[in-house]
């Protein structure tokens, strides 16, 4: 009966770690899946062509020079290596300026041919209008539909993905920010974090680290969204005034947040390393007439350097992956940022932010989930690398 | 720093606590006066007197808890790490109270060097293992800590082994080479007293056998203050022998009068083997 109730026990430990263990790759599956139709999708949104006129020499346009062109930055097509002449942007509703209502038909039925007829007469025309508009003795060059290049995603400089006629999904705008911003944070965090931890593994008596001690751990289980709060209502304002800023919803804003909330993570990491350190070490090292000092920074902190690393490796794990506060505070303008004084949009952010507005399985939706493929191979490439240096330590 | 160091004429580093023997005699004298050591609630040590003269080797034996090591560990202000710690009585080495408020314990700790029970070298090299307490203590002649560390390394009688790999991790090194690594380490800044908490406890007969020639030859230099739990160690290294039993200094004579005609009872006792 025991025995029975032992294999019964075992085999439903066994089965709840597959569960989680298969959970656990559903999700990531599931993210690559979605993802993975992002480089499938057309730059051009869906049920809708641009044409040429049929002497243009110009048969192909990105992604990026589809939009250029729509917001007017391209007005030659000889920069789009056409011949010497301007651009010509006709859409749907600008038909209007060309024919009169009674041409185009009491319900436009006269739409497919009269946009043929524009097209053939005008050489410099891009027109943009639906699919069904146009017919087959369509008199122009319907330009190719070509797919998202994955060099437009790795290396667009472009987050604009209601762009229309062709939306942007340009990566390195949120990824610098997420960068910026986590970098920000840890360059204000670690030293913080670790004179804290010095000071409470050392220093401290034993009554001020058991007061400071669970205060510093209290802080970790703040919910981000009040990080995000005392960001938006302190901090962006004080930054403004300091920096006398337009906005004070910058990447340095963002980075003082996720700092303060990346600090419970350093100080309790680096501390507890710091307290592995034998007690041989440092009474051999006091022994030989070294001050607590020289024990702390010649002794201490070298002895727990992996451990420090941990600690700055997780909290850099942690301000990368933060989501709520960031979108708070760093004003999230998807552009690339030069100084930490800019608004900056975050990857977590983006998503957060955009996924709601986005059509199940479209374009804009897939790059959505290539940003969490993206946030989970940086996050991954982290936790391996605390594995790294955790295993390092052990080997010597 | 209140003490100079004239490193061309001497490589002895110069006494913080004053007067100083001359070179033949370098060891300190210690006494330690109504001695009693408190951990919290717990009485470790009962009214201690002990008198240590220059370049005398002394072994504490006792059972495991009697206070030996507590005591051993007082004599450098060891225990000052432990908090709830609590010591009346005095401790003079070389005449001067090692408690009193104007002394610097790290100015202290290098005239009384300390040996640990286990091998405890820094994750660092050979080198810069027996290097360590010249750094710390300002010294930055390269020449000198070179010297130094060669001229230590051979007092502690591990040259010939390591003499190659001066630059490869103390850990490579067997626990008997660790442990003189680390007498190396303690005897570099030229203390004047070595304390030596169960030296050879972790160590082979054979590793035992060369620590225990080393603190023959180390007699010449140093006070030398040994705590055993080896009978034979005790009687074959030390001149004197201090028996502690639950926290009181039982008997302390000669070593040959503790272990062949000893006053009190339980030393004998223990001696012979017949407890503890």
């Amino acid at each position: 009966m025991k025995r029975f109730f032992e294999k019964f026990v075992e085999s439903a430990l066994l089965i709840s770690g597959s569960i989680t263990s298969i959970t656990i790759l559903l999700i990531i599956i599931f993210l690559f899946k979605e993802a993975s139709g992002l480089f499938t999708t057309p730059v051009i949104e869906e049920g809708y062509e641009l044409a040429l006129n049929k002497t243009n020499p110009v048969k192909h346009l990105t992604s990026y020079e589809i939009k250029e062109i729509f917001d007017g930055k391209i007005s030659n097509w000889n920069e789009v290596g056409g011949k010497n002449e301007a651009i010509e942007l006709v859409r749907l509703s600008d038909l209007t300026k060309y024919y009169t209502e009674a041409e185009l038909g009491s319900n436009f039925e006269n739409i497919p041919a009269k946009s043929s007829e524009l097209t053939s007469k005008h050489p410099g025309i891009i027109l943009f209008l639906p699919t069904s508009y146009i017919k087959k003795d369509f008199n122009g060059t319907l330009l190719k539909h070509e797919t998202l290049h994955p060099g437009d995603f790795f290396g667009g400089k472009e987050w604009y993905p209601t762009a229309s006629p062709s939306p942007q999904y340009g990566l390195l705008p949120l990824l610098l920010g997420t960068l910026w911003v986590s970098l920000g944070a840890i360059l204000l965090s670690l030293p913080f974090g670790i004179s804290v931890a010095v000071y409470l593994a050392e220093i401290a008596s034993m009554r001020v680290r058991n007061i400071l001690k669970p205060v510093i751990e209290l802080l970790a289980g703040i919910p981000s969204v009040v990080y995000g709060f005392f960001g938006l209502v302190v901090i962006v304002p004080f930054l403004q005034k300091l920096f006398q800023l337009p906005v004070g919803e910058t990447a340095l804003a963002g980075s003082v947040v996720l700092g303060i909330m990346a600090l419970p993570t350093i100080i309790t990491v680096a501390e507890d390393a710091m307290r592995t350190v034998p007690r041989a070490m440092k009474e051999a090292s006091l022994a030989l007439g070294a001050t607590h000092w020289q024990t702390i920074y010649k002794v201490i902190i070298p002895y727990s350097k992996s451990g420090i690393t941990s600690a700055a490796v997780l909290g850099i794990g942690r301000a990368i992956g933060e989501t709520m506060a960031v979108l708070m505070v760093t004003g999230n303008a998807a552009v690339i940022p030069h100084t930490l004084l800019e608004p900056v949009r975050t990857i977590p952010a983006t998503i957060a932010a955009e996924l709601g507005e986005t059509a199940a399985g479209g374009g804009h939706y897939q790059a959505l989930f290539m940003l969490g493929v993206i946030l989970f191979v940086i996050t991954m490439i982290i936790s391996i690398s605390i594995e790294f240096i955790g295993k390092k330590k052990y080997s010597n | 720093m209140t003490n100079t160091r004239n490193i061309e004429t001497n490589t002895n580093l110069s006494s913080p606590l004053g007067a100083r023997g001359s070179l033949d005699v370098r060891g300190l004298t210690i006494d330690a006066k109504n001695v009693d050591f408190y951990y919290s609630e717990f009485h470790a040590l009962k009214n201690i007197n002990f008198e240590v003269s220059k370049n005398e080797v002394v072994a504490l034996i006792g059972p495991s808890g009697c206070g030996k090591s507590t005591f051993l560990r007082l004599l450098n202000r060891m225990n000052d790490l432990i908090p709830g710690t609590r010591m009346t009585g005095s401790v003079l080495i070389d005449g001067e109270d090692i408690y009193a408020p104007n002394i610097h314990v790290d100015e202290l700790r290098k005239e009384v060097g300390m040996v640990f029970q286990k091998p405890n070298p820094f994750p660092k090299s050979i080198f810069e293992n027996v290097a360590y307490g010249l750094r710390v203590n300002g010294i930055k002649d390269k020449t000198f800590i070179e010297e130094r560390v060669i001229e230590s390394i051979k007092s502690a009688a591990l040259w010939d082994e390591v003499k190659d790999k001066l630059n490869k991790s103390a850990f490579a090194l067997s626990g008997g080479q660790q442990q003189r690594l680390c007498i190396a380490r303690a005897l570099a800044i030229s203390p004047k007293v070595v304390l030596m908490d169960e030296p050879a406890s972790a160590l082979d007969p054979i590793s035992t056998a060369k620590i225990e020639d080393l603190i023959h030859e180390l007699k010449k230099d140093y006070t030398i203050i040994i705590v055993t739990h080896n009978m034979q160690q005790a009687s074959r290294v030390s001149d004197k022998t201090a028996y502690f039993y639950l926290g009181e200094l039982i008997e302390f004579d000669k070593t040959t009068t503790i272990f062949t005609n000893p006053k009190e009872h339980s030393t004998q006792n223990y001696v012979t083997g017949r407890f503890g």
